[in-house]
């Protein structure tokens, strides 16, 4: 199964601005990629680009070893050529047809004989739990439905490069999980290469082998989900990725309260550059008595809100306001005053950059992990 | 990696390799070509008449090098002179110039009272019947605009043209020619039948102001009449100021009512001049007087979309409330209702009852005379041009036959360039062909069909290069036919395809269909239904054409319309009566059967 390779590709619709700038980016083969991002960040663009519908302003797009984009050598291969699968965001079914006949469409084009035709396009509707309705016609399904019908008329034609632009976003939460799983299967059984948009990052960190966060048309990060978590390239991708989202302390030039606690505190651990930010995650911000080498504080408790498994606490430290997430029950009540303390900080340059650590072998992976330059 | 400093875009490729990148995609997609065929069609078919007519106005024709004392074909501004200066001008221009205007003012007003005052009849009032009511006000629109004129003479016309005379005339009653012909008979039967026109326009924005902005004026104690005036009035302009320009713009183009009412006493206006020079042959005048036509349209229009923008500001959204709070009519609503009835009574039942009883009666109306010889008779004494009724011989039905198809091709061909315009417009691969597409498109909404149908002539009627002399020939007026319906397809079929969007056809790309399969499999089966309206719309406004048929058609192939208006030139009223009828009933049927079956409102398909 083959990579798809993006070097130095543009995309701008005219006018000053570009939808993507200068992505570098390899899918490796046989890989689920998550392409995670706010909205307008240019996922749908890059999908699209991958799948020949729209041409990119600069660049080279190549699946395996056949180029399939080159403004710059002049080649471009149209997209019914390309043999890809695409899910579209709004599904895109055809109002005239009916399910079963969506689903076959691929194969008629193919050229596949009627029988296969038929007995494909039905397991196909079967994965997705959708072979019930399969002489109804589109409008005649839910948005649920008619995402899944998206999914099979796309895994209907076998294809080794598979895309899919939030393909379970209008699905509800149990069908999500099932599909999710079956996504994951599927990418297992087929080996196929999948390009996965979302925006929905708990969805990536649970499917994908990569993950490359975009952000303005930029590439973030690409990293595997747990590195990417445990090492986010920058502020963005620190506040972007988690949730709830990171906490990010900005240590000015003359810090106070607890920007100067935490100052003083990383200075302790010598590291090379003052950092301009400090980052913690609410999971690692813990309450009780702490260990020697940690970071701690007092802190006032201002609100508990249990979640079932787990925990969120609102605390009031030097007069900044953090969130602790705690996966076992907390006993506090609002008022009480407790320390709370962390060993895991995430420091960041003035350009928001990540400071490595200089001696933590927790983050000696960190030229793997961070792309681009 | 930084976040904070933005990465600069890549250096663009040098220009000839995006050229060359550009080429390979444009070979993969057809759209580009499409649009530029359809680019090139549009600019010859639209564009260059009228550039054409525009320069025939200033060059000197064959035939006029002894008169202006300059060589054929040289520059001049001898039409100008003749048409603005001359002796004769007052003849050719300055009179129907200002009788135009007299008839554009005189329908307007008539059409502004009679529809706005309906509107609001139908659209606030607790009238008994209004639903009944808004329906039935709209058929005089669904006519062909001279039935009324047929209708007119067969009660008022005398014995000034010779022929038959009307049902009055015949009943001893002397009817001057004032009200036989000119100013007011047309006023008055195109102001019977552009009322609707008002009524639509201005009962859709009665319908969207919104009541509660007339209520808190009442609640801050402002009495019902300076609330009308203050509150409702304003609200209504921009309404109101198109249907007016919008009506001086039908009323400017119109040639049916003023040929029968105007020419048997010399009354005439722009339309019918311009025809009149184009069948004496004098090609420059003719020229000059379609190209004011087609500047005065264009004023119009433009005056329209400014006002219109200005009025922008104005649009309330309208509030849920504005169809239930109705002015009750209390004691008076039985006098209203006998009002609409009674205008229902004079614009439909009155007329078309007039021109069926003309059609079974030998002297006017007298059912003494009850005869079915103008329908079925196989010989009509008398009649020479026509001598058997209109059912018998061969003459209606080719006519019908020709009608048929000349506008249903026309039709057809106008639906499926619109869909291809949309498509264009919608794919998005050329921008700035699809930006052409749309306003060219639009220009002959600009320009009114007659002074259209004359700048085709001007590019048509001599053999041009490795196009031969189309003059006279159907395809030329099937050509004109589906370029002056262009404005109301392509629009249609631009909202029809931004609908659909673009990814059923990228979904189809990516299963690997060619471009002949999506559209064979994808487009057009999706469009089925806007294809079938966009044929349907131009075809029942086609079928009422008079104006651009007589300007084309040479006495060889008759079109139901110019049959009836050959009839009414013989003095044959019954049988031309009769050949209207028809048409009313068709065009009539079809409109209403299309508004039931597609739900379209006539307003999207007010071409006619
Ligand atoms: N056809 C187009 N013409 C012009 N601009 C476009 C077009 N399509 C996208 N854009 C712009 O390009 C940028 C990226 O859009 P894109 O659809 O790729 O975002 P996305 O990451 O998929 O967002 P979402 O999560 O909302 O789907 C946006 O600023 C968008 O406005
Ligand atoms: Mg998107």
């Amino acid at each position: 199964m083959p990579a798809i390779t993006l070097r130095g590709v543009a995309k701008s619709y005219g006018g000053g601005d570009y939808a993507v700038k200068n992505l570098d980016l390899t899918v490796p083969d046989g890989a689920f990629m998550c392409l995670l991002g706010p909205s307008g960040c240019g996922k749908t663009t890059t999908l699209r680009m991958i799948a020949g519908l729209e041409q990119p302003t600069a660049g080279t797009i190549a699946v395996g070893d056949r180029v399939l984009d080159s403004v710059e050598g002049g080649l471009y291969v149209p997209p019914e050529k390309r043999g890809m699968g695409l899910v579209f965001q709004n599904y895109a079914l055809w109002p005239h047809l009916s399910i079963r006949e969506n689903v076959e469409f691929g194969l008629r084009m193919r050229k596949v004989p009627a029988a296969e035709r038929r007995s494909r396009a039905e397991a196909a509707l079967r994965m997705v739990h959708v072979d019930a309705a399969m002489d109804r016609y589109p409008s005649q399904l839910s948005g649920g439905q008619q995402q899944r019908v998206a999914l099979a008329r796309m895994l209907a034609v076998n294809p080794s490069v598979l895309l899919l632009d939030e393909p379970l976003s209008n699905l509800d939460a149990r069908l999500r999980l099932e599909m999710r799983a079956e996504l994951k299967r599927i990418h297992e059984e087929s080996g196929a290469t999948i390009v996965f948009v979302t925006h929905d990052q708990l969805e990536a960190l649970t499917m994908a082998t990569d993950i490359a966060v975009m952000n303005d048309g930029e590439l973030q990060q690409l990293a595997a989900p747990m590195d990417m978590y445990a090492r986010p390239a920058n502020r963005f991708v620190a506040e972007f990725v988690g949730s709830p989202p990171m906490a990010i302390i900005d240590v000015g030039p003359s810090p106070t309260g607890l920007a100067a606690s935490l100052l003083r505190f990383t200075e302790a651990r010598s590291t090379r550059v003052p950092p301009a930010a400090v980052g913690i995650r609410p999971e690692a911000l813990r309450l009780g008595a702490p260990p020697a080498s940690a970071w701690h504080e007092e802190a006032l408790v201002e609100a508990v809100l249990p979640a079932g498994s787990s925990w969120t606490v609102r605390l009031r430290v030097l007069d900044t306001e953090m969130y602790a997430l705690s996966y076992t029950p907390v006993q506090a009540v609002p008022g009480d005053v407790l320390t709370c303390w962390t060993e895991e900080m995430h420091l960041f340059d003035a350009d928001g950059v990540r400071i490595p650590a200089e001696d933590s072998s927790a983050d000696s992976s960190e030229d793997r992990v961070e792309a681009g330059a | 990696m930084a976040v904070l400093t933005k990465t600069e875009p890549p250096p663009a490729p040098p220009r000839r390799r995006r050229l060359v990148y550009r080429l390979r995609v444009l070979r993969h997609d057809p759209t580009a070509a499409l649009g530029l065929i359809l680019v090139i069609l549009l600019a010859y078919l639209v564009v260059a008449p009228l550039v054409a007519v525009i320069s025939d106005a200033f060059r000197l024709q064959y035939g006029d090098d002894v008169h202006a004392g300059q060589r054929a074909g040289e520059w001049t501004g001898y039409y100008l002179w003749r048409v603005f200066r001359s002796q004769i001008s007052g003849l050719l221009f300055w009179e129907p110039l200002l009788n135009t205007l007299v008839v554009a003012v005189g329908t307007t007003l008539f059409a502004l009272i009679l529809g706005g005052g309906m509107a609001w009849l139908v659209t606030r009032t607790n009238v008994p019947g209004r639903k009944w009511l808004a329906g039935a006000l709209v058929v005089p629109y669904m006519l062909p605009s001279w039935t009324f004129s047929l209708a007119w003479l067969s009660l008022f016309k005398n014995e000034r043209a010779g022929g038959q005379v009307g049902f009055l005339q015949a009943q001893g009653v002397h009817t001057p020619d004032w009200l036989a012909y000119g100013a007011l008979p047309i006023i008055v039967t195109l102001g019977l039948h552009y009322y609707p026109f008002v009524l639509l326009l201005v009962g859709n924005a009665l319908r969207r102001i919104d009541v509660q902005l007339e209520d808190s004026a009442r609640v801050l104690g402002a009495p019902r009449r300076v609330v009308i005036r203050r509150i409702v009035v304003p609200l209504m302009l921009p309404a109101l100021s198109s249907a007016v320009l919008l009506v001086i713009g039908r009323v400017l183009g119109t040639f049916g009512t003023p040929y029968v009412l105007g020419l048997p006493a010399d009354y005439r206006v722009l339309s019918t001049g311009l025809f009149q020079s184009i069948r004496d042959r004098s090609t420059g005048v003719a020229s000059v007087i379609a190209t004011v036509i087609v500047v005065i349209g264009v004023l119009i229009v433009f005056t329209d979309m400014r006002l219109m923008k200005e009025h922008r500001r104005f649009v309330t959204v309208g509030g849920k409330g504005a169809m239930d709070r109705l002015s009750d009519l209390r004691g008076r609503r039985w006098l209203a209702f006998a009002l609409g009835l009674l205008v229902f009574t004079v614009s439909v039942l009155v007329p078309v009852l007039t021109l069926l009883l003309s059609t079974v009666t030998r002297t006017p109306l007298d059912l003494s005379t009850f005869t079915l010889d103008y329908w079925f008779a196989e010989r009509l004494p008398g009649a020479v041009g026509f001598p058997h009724g209109v059912l018998r011989g061969s003459e209606l039905w080719e006519a019908a036959w020709n009608s048929l198809r000349v506008v249903g091709l026309a039709s057809l061909v106008c639906a499926v360039a619109g869909l291809l315009i949309g498509y264009v417009v919608v794919r998005g691969t050329a921008p700035r062909i699809a930006g052409f597409l749309r306003q060219v498109s639009f220009l002959p909404y600009l320009v009114p069909g007659i002074a259209f149908a004359a700048a085709s002539l001007s590019l048509f009627a001599v053999a041009r290069g490795p196009v031969p002399a189309l003059y006279g020939t159907t395809f030329l007026l099937i050509l004109v036919m589906a370029v002056t319906h262009l404005p109301y397809s392509s629009r249609s079929g631009i909202a029809a395809m931004t609908q659909l969007g673009r990814e059923p056809e990228e979904a189809a790309q990516i299963a690997g269909a060619s471009w002949w399969q999506r559209m064979r499999r994808i487009i057009f089966p999706i469009q089925k239904g806007a294809l079938v309206t966009g044929i349907v719309l131009p075809f029942i406004s086609g079928l009422k054409e008079l104006s651009i048929v007589i300007m084309l058609t040479t006495t060889g192939t008759q079109l139901l319309t110019t049959l009836s208006i050959g009839l009414v030139d013989y003095g044959y009223t019954q049988l031309a009566n009769a050949v209207v009828l028809m048409i009313a009933l068709v065009s009539f049927t079809m409109t209403y059967l299309t508004q039931r079956l597609t739900n379209s409102s006539l307003a999207s398909g007010l071409g006619g």
